[in-house]
């Protein structure tokens, strides 16, 4: 059995403390009065009968909300457009004004006694609405004569973000032999953290000081956000996070109820909380992707690409959410020729307002969706223009002799070997011989595909200028380490402590670990990005060395000689020895006051370039529609690896969700109506464990090429799984239907889609 | 979740006068339809008056060629028990069928068969073997028991206490999984009974479970997977929806049908 995480007892056991796990005395509770309509004018809000109902003490609306001077929620990017446009972003109130643009937008908040008289009392608050059309689209939204979701935003449209060279990529393409050209959808989502949003605040009015507890990924990002709406500086509030149950990108940023509950705390003079349930999450967390890539590649004769061209549909949501704009612009961009020598690329990406939940980014927010193009587009390509799919990739693979390569998006890669992650992946799933698996499947009526992709995906970048780390050391010698980074089931307390320890040369054991101690105003990105082994974990070695090096003249001082060795934990000189716990025992301030030992250290690290190649073998069922995963191989240069099964786990887990894109997974809203149609798990399938293969069918197999860009050697891993699983499904599923006759498929593929796309297909073939 | 008075009932005739004694009163079995709906709002009843331990509602007994169950017996009882799987091994594989291990430890066959939801699996099983169902008023024969989508013969007041199921000579069930919430997109229960050969279809039809009567003759002829070919359900009383249209819906009810008579035939 393999070793657990140094977490995983306490979280297993119960003892986890969530954001709905903290309570403060005196506290009042909140509930949201939501949006039920996509698009409405408010003509009237009438509070009245919910103040006067049992136990509330307030009920706030957006009067509240601007008296207080609160501004916009914070999001969009900064970036000029062709013609020096900034993107056009509406007003994003944290309470709805005189109109609502989404179903689920929160429109009033009340604070009562218990939980459940504000939500007998959100019930009585009269609201009119004057419904108008919606749009829930990007198609909708840029369709001419479109109701426009924000009244001074024509055509829906919000940005135009360029990249690349449109000249050079359009004289490729005028000299082409094969031109191959493929839309790829990448359906809304719901993220669905295990755990929903929940927070506590509390208004000191002696210091002025916040006390906020609420799931985030980083101390910096939400308090900078939180300060920039509500103008309470930043240092002023204290966020307390200590565990998440699941981040992947939403919770990185400050909800309306944040806000609401430290407005609501300062004015009613004690602490108010509030806890969403699942519907919330459903309705009012941001959702993902929500984005279709249109790629075009240009080949010559032999099948070298000369450039590929893509017009990107970016669907924001009504609003810019934290990260939305980010992802249809950046993201999506700067990886947009994948592993390969693309001597030219030109992006367009439009980026529209629809009535519908804001997107934000979830689990590798716009790298998978680019994965999946470029590996959709290349398959056929080769498929079309009568090339091996694996030659066309070999041909055209940037090979290590050319690293560092600057592609034409703009990136350097510093290192990675394609060709051999390549050949690796295909000797593990026996790729040669898939065509007697294919028979055997089809003596059983089934069809049979395999489909690779050879992915990659800019991690570790952050938005912070560095990360900075902190080393406490108490009176009887134990350690406490500290970074930003917040976590959410990544396992930071098992790698960071192993990394520090290593250093030390000590036992794990020996070290605490504490996230997000705001007493430390240190510097520091948030858990994103794939990014805290690289980041933080190289942080950490710097600790350990700049504690080590505070330590050893004391060392030297304490056995009485002028220089120590040091080894396991231990000091030596002149033949006499003392561990390190001892020394900084005897060290420790008698006032409990600094000790010598205590350090700091920081570090800036720049991007790295994960990259595998990801292989599935799928099995359907032409009766109903029903596919089988039956082997999945995952080849991944992550780097060197810290923590075998943490790694594992990632990798696990975002091939998971990635199937559940594939598969099932599809917040869809009515046409007409705007209506949200898949608010429950009753209609919101998630990807169960029995879904996926089992061990022995499923490898997770590293192939490390180490990076130079930090001191661990890391990559990154969290958000690899998506990038691979979603071209290597899609691409297993053409080839097991493209003889069947089925030309193209969008994802959710499910049963009843897949059933449907066969019987055209042998319709039409009769 | 409104606020309501919750009362434990100490026997049947004790929740019968319960409820006779507040109309807006609500009984509450394994709560895994009812539990959520009131946690969404969508009941407001007065009391709740909880009848899921009562033992007199309890257990399984093989009398003969009856199985009797319970209507408080949970789903995995059912699933697990050995008396069961001997008399009619079908209906005990459509309970292992049920939910998940949770959904199967709480919830019961009375509060499935009560709620009649057009895509439960109990439904199949009780209109295919011509079961019984006995409340605390009268004897209602399956026929005549299920009245539409989450409709029933039971009157107000009126409470189930067992189900009598007769045993088959041989049945079997078959089930497509919704991806989502795993009940029955189309779930197919084929019994040869002593009254002729009866096909049941849950999770698909409009009007919740019906029997399948061109199946049944065709069956009645030849006892085989191939009598079904050509033959098909009525794409217009089938459920279309965001996740399935019609027309796959009344596909499915074919394949699992054929799938639960070669279970059988082998």
């Amino acid at each position: 059995m393999q070793p657990s995480r140094r977490e995983d007892l306490r979280l297993i056991a119960g003892h986890g403390r969530y954001s709905s796990d903290w309570n403060l005395p005196n506290q009042l509770h909140a509930s949201v009065l939501r949006s039920t309509h996509a698009a409405a004018r408010i003509a009237r809000i009438d509070t009245a009968p919910a103040l006067a109902a049992p136990g509330v003490k307030a009920v706030l609306t957006h009067l509240d909300v601007e008296r207080a001077g609160y501004k916009s929620i914070v999001g969009g990017v900064a970036t000029k457009d062709k013609n020096g446009e900034l993107m056009k972003k509406p007003f994003y109130p944290i309470l709805a004004t005189d109109r609502v643009c989404h179903v689920g937008q929160a429109v009033a908040f009340v604070v009562a006694e218990t939980p459940e008289q504000a939500q007998d009392a959100v019930d009585l608050i009269e609201v009119e609405y004057e419904e108008s059309p919606a749009i829930v689209t990007f198609a909708d939204a840029r369709a001419p004569g479109a109701p426009a979701v924000h009244a001074d935003i024509p055509g829906n449209l919000s940005f135009v973000h360029e990249h690349g060279d449109e000249a050079k990529t359009a004289a490729a393409f005028a000299g082409a032999k094969f031109v191959t050209k493929v839309r790829v959808d990448s359906q809304r989502l719901i993220c669905n953290p295990m755990e929903p949003r929940a927070c506590l605040a509390s208004f000191d009015a002696a210091t002025g000081r916040y006390l906020l507890h609420a799931a985030s990924q980083g101390l910096i990002a939400p308090r900078v956000h939180l300060q920039q709406i509500t103008g309470v500086p930043a240092t002023d509030i204290d966020l307390i996070v200590e565990d998440v149950g699941g981040s992947f990108g939403i919770r990185s940023s400050p909800y309306p109820e944040y806000m609401l509950s430290m407005l609501a705390s300062k004015t009613l003079g004690v602490p108010v909380k509030w806890t969403g349930s699942r519907t919330d999450t459903f309705l009012s967390d941001y959702h993902g992707r929500a984005l279709s890539l249109t790629g075009e590649v240009a080949l010559d004769d032999k099948g070298n690409i000369l450039a590929f061209r893509w017009e990107d549909e970016i669907d924001l949501g009504a609003y810019a959410g934290p990260f939305g704009a980010f992802i249809g612009t950046q993201n999506v961009s700067i990886m947009c020729g994948g592993v390969y020598r693309v001597p030219s690329v030109f992006v367009r990406s439009c980026l529209a307002y629809t009535n519908t939940t804001p997107v934000s980014s979830y689990r590798g927010a716009g790298r998978p969706d680019i994965a999946y193009a470029i590996e959709r587009l290349i398959d056929q390509a080769a498929q079309e223009h009568g090339f091996d799919n694996l030659e066309l990739r070999r041909r055209n693979f940037i090979t290590p002799a050319e690293m560092p390569h600057t592609t034409a998006a703009g990136q350097t890669y510093d290192c990675g070997d394609f060709p051999a992650v390549l050949e690796h992946a295909l000797k593990t799933v026996d790729w040669s011989g898939f065509p007697a698996r294919r028979t055997q499947s089809e003596k059983r009526g089934k069809l049979r595909g395999i489909g690779l992709a050879s992915y990659i995906e800019a991690a570790a970048a952050g938005a912070q200028p560095k990360d900075q780390t902190a080393a406490r050391v108490a009176a009887d010698g134990t350690i406490t380490i500290y970074c930003m980074a917040g976590g959410s089931g990544q396992g930071h307390e098992t790698t960071f402590v192993s990394v520090f320890a290593g250093v030390l040369d000590v036992a794990p054991d020996a070290i605490q670990y504490r996230a997000s101690d705001p007493a430390f105003a240190m510097i520091g990105n948030g858990t994103g990005g794939s990014r805290t082994a690289a980041g933080q974990g190289s942080s950490f070695t710097l600790l350990a060395q700049a504690l080590l090096a505070k330590a050893r003249p004391h060392a030297a001082k304490a056995l009485g000689v002028a220089e120590v060795s040091y080894a396991k934990g231990v000091f030596s000189g002149g033949g006499k020895s003392i561990t390190l716990k001892d020394l900084a025992r005897q060290v420790a301030p008698a006032d409990a006051g600094t000790h010598p030992f205590d350090s700091e250290a920081e570090g800036s690290y720049g991007a790295t370039y994960p990259n595998g190649c990801h292989i599935a073998e799928i099995e359907i069922d032409p009766d109903t529609g029903v596919t089988d995963l039956l082997r999945y191989v995952a080849v991944d240069d992550l780097g060197n690896i810290l923590q075998p099964m943490i790694v594992e786990g990632q990798v696990h887990g975002g091939v998971a969700q990635g199937w559940g894109q594939m598969f099932g997974e599809h917040a869809v809203y009515d046409r007409e109506s705007g209506q949200f149609l898949t608010a429950s798990f009753m209609d919101y399938p998630m990807p169960r464990a029995g879904w996926l293969p089992n061990s022995g069918h499923f490898d997770r197999v590293p192939h490390p090429v180490p990076t130079k860009k930090n001191l661990l050697g890391a990559k990154g891993v969290g958000e690899s799984g998506c990038s691979g699983s979603l071209p290597a499904l899609m691409n297993a599923m053409m080839h097991a239907v493209r003889p069947a006759g089925v030309k193209e498929l969008q994802m959710p593929v499910t049963p009843a889609v897949l059933w449907r796309a066969l019987r055209d297909a042998r319709a039409k073939a009769a | 979740m409104y606020a309501f008075e919750y009362q434990r009932a100490g026997s049947v005739a004790e929740a019968a006068s319960l409820l006779a004694k507040n109309p807006e009163a609500k009984l509450l079995a394994g709560g895994q339809t009812f539990i959520p709906t009131l946690k969404a709002r969508l009941a407001q009843p007065s009391h709740v008056v909880d009848i899921g331990r009562l033992k007199e509602l309890a257990g399984i007994e093989v009398k003969g060629n009856v199985v009797s169950i319970g209507a408080m017996t949970r789903h995995a009882e059912v699933a697990a028990s050995a008396d069961v799987k001997k008399a009619i091994p079908a209906l005990a594989d459509l309970a292992i069928e049920i939910g998940d291990q949770q959904v199967r430890n709480r919830g019961t066959l009375g509060g499935s068969v009560a709620n009649n939801d057009p895509a439960a699996d109990y439904p199949s099983a009780v209109l295919a073997l011509g079961a019984t169902i006995v409340t605390n008023q009268r004897e209602i024969a399956s026929g005549d028991f299920f009245q539409g989508m989450f409709s029933t013969a039971l009157q107000d007041g009126e409470i189930i206490v067992r189900i009598v199921f007769p045993m088959p000579k041989r049945a079997a069930y078959s089930k497509f999984h919704h991806p989502a919430s795993g009940y029955a997109m189309a779930g197919v229960f084929v019994a040869d009974t002593a009254n002729g050969v009866r096909v049941a279809v849950t999770g698909a039809g409009s009007s919740g479970v019906f029997l399948w009567k061109a199946a049944e003759a065709a069956l009645t002829k030849t006892f085989a997977a191939a009598s079904l070919d050509g033959i098909a359900v009525d794409e217009g009383e089938c459920i279309a929806d965001l996740h399935a249209g019609a027309d796959y819906r009344a596909h499915l009810v074919g394949v699992m049908a054929k799938r639960a008579i070669k279970k059988i035939t082998g």
